[in-house]
């Protein structure tokens, strides 16, 4: 087999697999689930979204700029920000900058680090590498924020009572906050502590597949996802405890009391 | 031991609609005061306000200190607001009573002898110490949550209600012990009842909360 065994597909391959969606449409039908409109607009958004971001990448690659990449970069973490907020049921005003900065601090800091030190990628700002690897983080990092962020704001909201007899009792704001805090950055890294257990066994993540479709050395595609599990798994922790400590500043005032008003439920 | 509390033009507003009219009064060491007033009048906001639980204008001091020179988390210490509806973090009634000696703000220690002495001066079994706090029936929960702020020695009780899930005979061994920490401790309390009679029973001292606008009996 040739080492560089990418086969590079053309426009009937991707009809034959538009086949496969039909299939989907046809169970639709078949059972009256009155799908075939929603996975119909599904599969057209899949298909415009991607080669959209696939001339966006091509354009930026070609370019080599920092400041291109720096600004693809700015638009993904904005982008994960806002999608980090949608699953909580509860808010609070700020709450997408504070998710910004979390996603802009962690992934910044996760994915710089795995390029530089790591890969030693020359320049920093070598889009092939920085994007795709920002992309896992933030992917990933934005389920573990938006995890921590849902029970911070349910706890603080459902045991406000216990919260603020603490505070009665002379804790100070952080002696009070730090039971649902902990709770909190608990929840955000279930999910990539989960995963890292059952990786390779149950699942096969999608760069591993990837590398491995586009040619390249299991062994090797293995090495990349180990420091991208690892990289993710700093992602989610810190994105979790940064987050929960956003919202208690955010919460807590410096009388030390919870501003319990400042929650809202949507 | 015993300090003076002063509230001077308190308010607590909700947007630009304030709960209730500012209220002024002192409570010297030792002294008692029932809060009386209609439902929905404020008076457990006012309670809450008096703790800096929530924002609120005018001045609370404690014998002329202001909670931000006190610092918030010992001013309320010193001035502790018990729920009527008593919260509990998870554990045992044990593990509540001397939840709040853990705390910075704190520079004693918890006594479980004394703990114990007092949880049968309010009518309680010993072996409650052992029970999960959330398993406790209300009236339970409402003496244990009370106990819970004795034994700090503050110097303001603000009690919510204190005796409303209780019957006569517990209500009665309740109001004693609260009284021995006034009259004991030099402790002072403002107490938020519905009953004419237990506003009697702690020494008569009425303060009455109206509705905004109308004017304070």
């Amino acid at each position: 087999m040739a080492e560089t065994g990418l086969i590079s597909l053309g426009a009937t391959d991707l009809l034959i697999a538009a086949a496969l969606v039909a299939v989907a449409g046809a169970v639709s039908l078949l059972l009256g689930l009155r799908l075939e409109r929603r996975l119909g607009l599904a599969a057209l958004r899949t298909v415009v979204q991607l080669l959209l971001i696939g001339h966006v990448l091509r354009w930026v690659f070609a370019l080599d700029e920092a400041w291109a990449v720096l600004g693809i970069m700015i638009v993904m973490i904005g982008a994960a920000g806002r999608a980090a907020i949608q699953r909580p049921s509860r808010t609070f005003t700020g709450i997408f900058a504070e998710s910004f900065l979390t996603l802009l601090l962690t992934g910044l800091v996760t994915t710089l680090t795995v390029t530089h030190f790591v890969i030693g990628v020359q320049p920093w700002h070598e889009a092939r590498y920085v994007i795709p690897l920002l992309g896992m983080v933030l992917g990933n990092t934005l389920t573990g924020i938006s995890l921590s962020l849902d029970h911070l704001l349910e706890a603080l909201d459902r045991d406000r009572s216990t919260v603020e007899m603490e505070l009665a009792h002379g804790a100070s704001r952080w002696e009070a906050a730090q039971p649902p805090v902990r709770e909190a950055v608990r929840k955000g890294m279930i999910p990539i502590i989960n995963s890292m257990m059952v990786v390779g066994i149950v699942s096969l993540p999608g760069m591993m597949t990837g590398q491995i479709l586009a040619g390249a050395d299991p062994l090797e595609a293995v090495k990349y996802q180990i420091v991208v599990m690892f990289m993710i798994a700093a992602g989610s922790a810190m994105g979790s405890i940064v987050i929960a400590l956003f919202v208690y500043r955010s919460l807590f005032d410096k009388q030390h009391r919870l501003r319990h008003e400042r929650i809202r439920t949507r | 031991m015993g300090a003076r509390l002063r509230v001077e033009r308190l308010s607590v507003s909700f947007g630009a609609v304030p709960l209730f009219r500012a209220q002024s009064f002192e409570l010297e060491p030792g002294a008692v005061l029932a809060l009386i007033g209609p439902s929905g009048s404020g008076k457990s906001t006012l309670l809450r306000a008096i703790a800096q639980l929530v924002p609120s204008s005018g001045e609370v001091r404690l014998d002329e200190e202001s909670p931000e020179q006190i610092g918030w988390p010992r001013f309320r210490r010193r001035v502790i607001y018990v729920h009527q509806q008593p919260a509990f973090v998870p554990g045992s009634v044990a593990e509540n009573l001397a939840r709040a000696f853990s705390y910075r703000s704190s520079s004693s220690s918890f006594n479980a002898a004394e703990a114990s002495l007092q949880l049968e001066r309010l009518g309680l079994e010993v072996g409650l110490l052992a029970r999960l706090a959330h398993t406790l029936s209300v009236g339970e929960g409402q003496r244990i949550a009370l106990l819970r702020a004795l034994l700090l020695r503050p110097d303001v009780l603000l009690l919510d209600e204190p005796t409303s899930a209780l019957d006569p005979e517990h209500r009665d061994k309740t109001e004693a012990l609260i009284l021995e920490h006034v009259h004991g401790q030099r402790c002072s309390a403002l107490v938020v009842t519905h009953d004419p009679e237990q506003a009697q029973r702690f020494g008569g001292s009425v303060h009455k909360l109206g509705t905004p606008g109308v004017a304070d009996g």
